[in-house]
């Protein structure tokens, strides 16, 4: 037991000094992979999704059987009921496996525009809150979504502790976002981007009222855990999908208001970042120094994210989904070693990009704990 | 010389001057299929300027918002003799994927390619590709997804549809998020696009093939 504390507190400093960019003494690895964990144990997607206490138990395992000497930690605690979360997140409907899906099929998003033009006004008129009490009933069993934070406060102690016992270190634990992404996952992304053109400077009013709730999210989830960091993410808000224009005015302003009000704070935002941001990788200088973490996809350019934000910010990713499924594990030894010479090793955590697969193949990831075993 | 305007004012994605272009266009008693080729003329351009890494992913939708009201308009005015369509695509996502925001960005592309598209919709099962296949006698498929999960129905699909003797006969692209050569290799398809102005170029240029043979 004293053993694996010591394990603990040496993975913690290892992580931290990767955040705060100082030199390391191996590469940190870190696990991700929320459903190909219940996949590779032999539990099936619909068990996962229903019990609360099964994301942490199977992650656990699935990291264990993995190389329960190779984690320093875990992208973010696995702590209670996936499906509840990401709704509060996306704010649309998610089809569950068990229940709309096939038991053994992937959570998915049912995406439709559920918030209508007009109820811009509602969030102008009442307030975020108010609108939110009034639209959540729309995608979701509130009485679920509430029995399940209910489950994460109570057991958010004793989850952390399993992870503890198992020597892994949760990065981060909770969620935030901007504006941009609440309001695309409400009103749909085809509504939503027609708004961006139609309606630019109504939507920006809308985001300047919310913003501050996201800020207070963010704060009240880090305290709650404990746990400093939280996962600010970016998804339909990705360079490559916007006109610079829209980008520069109704997406990066949030993330600086967002990470800079988190780092006063003392947290780190960790950037969740799906889709390609290179574009504007530049901007990125304008966020708090060494209090972000940029964790991408795959999609990013991390080699011009190393050479524009290196002394910046420091970077955890980004081994790509599809190579997980598609690829060997010689292609995985090599990605890792690249990943490492390139853009480590000083702030660099290695990490599956976003989230491994539920059909990465098995010896991929095994081969990833090695890589990261060998090569860190 | 208003239709080059309109064209020009898709192209920079004005839509309520499209609109009203549109509307004056017909009330002059201009021809409505030349007033499609200036939309479709504009829809290029917004290609173009999307290859040019001048236009994102968001420039495209929009610019298939405006199309699709310009569709709206035109629609009563058109007569199928006049609708004179290209090669014909059928497109879906695969068995076990609900998403179809890319998807439907490659039809919207299509469509204003003048292509003749038979969108499946998501969550296709292969006999429902091989039956529209059968039906429309189509030379390109499109298989979408965005999910890792899409690529074992990708090849599923792919296998069932040279299982049913056809294989031959089309050309299969494959796309989506994370989508790449090396997934295009392992699932059996022709080739792949990584955005939806690659599709259609792809389409374009075995179409143009097939015309040229």
């Amino acid at each position: 037991m004293a053993d694996t504390e010591a394990l603990y507190q040496q993975r913690r400093v290892r992580i931290e000094k990767a955040i705060a960019l100082e030199e390391v003494d191996r590469v940190p690895i870190a696990y991700m992979g929320m459903a190909f964990a219940p996949r590779y144990m032999g539990m099936s997607i619909a068990e996962y999704c229903e019990i609360d206490q099964n994301n942490t138990d199977v992650t656990l395992a699935a990291m264990d059987r993995l190389g329960a000497d190779v984690w320093d930690g875990i992208n973010a605690l696995p702590c209670g009921r996936i499906v509840p979360s990401l709704t509060s997140l996306w704010l649309s409907q998610i089809d569950t496996p068990g229940r709309e899906l096939p038991p053994d099929s992937l959570w998915q998003v049912n995406e439709s525009e559920v918030m209508k033009p007009e109820e811009y006004d509602v969030i102008l008129d009442r307030g975020w809150p108010a609108f939110l009490d009034g639209y959540l009933p729309r995608v979701i069993d509130v009485d679920e979504l509430e029995a399940s934070r209910a489950w994460v406060r109570a057991n958010l102690d004793s989850v952390k502790d399993q992870c503890r016992s198992h020597g892994y270190v949760p990065i981060s634990f909770g969620s935030t976002s901007i504006p941009f992404e609440y309001l695309c996952g409400a009103r749909s992304m085809n509504s939503f981007y027609a708004d961006l053109y139609r309606h630019p400077a109504k939507i920006k009013e809308v985001m300047d009222v919310m913003v501050p709730h996201m800020i207070k999210d963010g704060i009240n989830v880090a305290r709650r855990s404990g746990i400093p960091a939280v996962w600010v993410g970016g998804w339909r808000s990705a360079s490559s999908l916007l006109a610079p224009k829209i980008w520069d005015e109704l997406v990066f302003p949030y993330f600086v208001e967002v990470t800079h009000a988190l780092a006063t704070e003392g947290i780190v935002s960790v950037l969740h970042l799906d889709q390609d941001w290179t574009r504007d990788l530049g901007r990125f200088r304008e966020l708090p120094a060494k209090m972000c973490l940029m964790n991408s996809d795959g999609m990013t350019d991390l080699r011009q994210a190393k050479e524009l934000l290196g002394d910046h910010m420091a970077i955890m990713g980004d081994i790509p989904a599809a190579l997980l499924y598609s690829g060997t594990p010689d292609d995985i030894f090599e990605y890792v070693g690249a990943l490492i010479r390139d853009v480590g090793p000083t702030g660099l955590i290695l990490c599956p990009g976003c989230d491994a697969p539920i059909n990465a193949k098995p010896e991929n990831m095994e081969a990833f704990a090695a890589a990261g075993r060998e090569l860190g | 010389m208003s239709l080059d305007r309109l064209a020009s004012a898709l192209a920079d994605l004005e839509e309520d001057e499209v609109l009203e272009l549109v509307h004056a266009e017909l009330a002059a008693g201009t021809d409505p299929m030349a007033i499609t080729r200036a939309c479709q003329a504009g829809m290029t351009e917004v290609g173009d300027r999307f290859e040019a890494n001048e236009y994102f992913v968001s420039d495209l939708m929009m610019s298939s918002v405006i199309f699709k009201e310009v569709g709206k308009i035109l629609e009563p005015v058109l007569t199928s003799e006049t609708q004179v369509k290209g090669g014909s695509v059928v497109i879906g996502t695969v068995k076990g994927d609900i998403h179809d925001i890319g998807k439907d960005i490659v039809v919207n592309m299509l469509k204003s390619a003048n292509f003749d598209v038979t969108d499946l919709g998501v969550d296709v099962a292969p006999d429902r590709f091989i039956a529209a296949l059968r039906e429309t006698n189509a030379s390109v498929l499109c298989l979408a997804g965005l999910l890792t999960l899409a690529f074992d129905s990708m090849a599923e699909t792919i296998e069932a549809i040279a299982e049913a003797g056809l294989r031959d006969e089309v050309r299969i692209m494959v796309g989506g998020g994370p989508v790449d050569g090396r997934v295009c290799e392992v699932v059996g398809a022709d080739d792949w696009g990584a955005d939806a102005q690659a599709a259609v170029r792809l389409a374009k240029n075995w179409l143009e093939g097939d015309s040229a043979a």
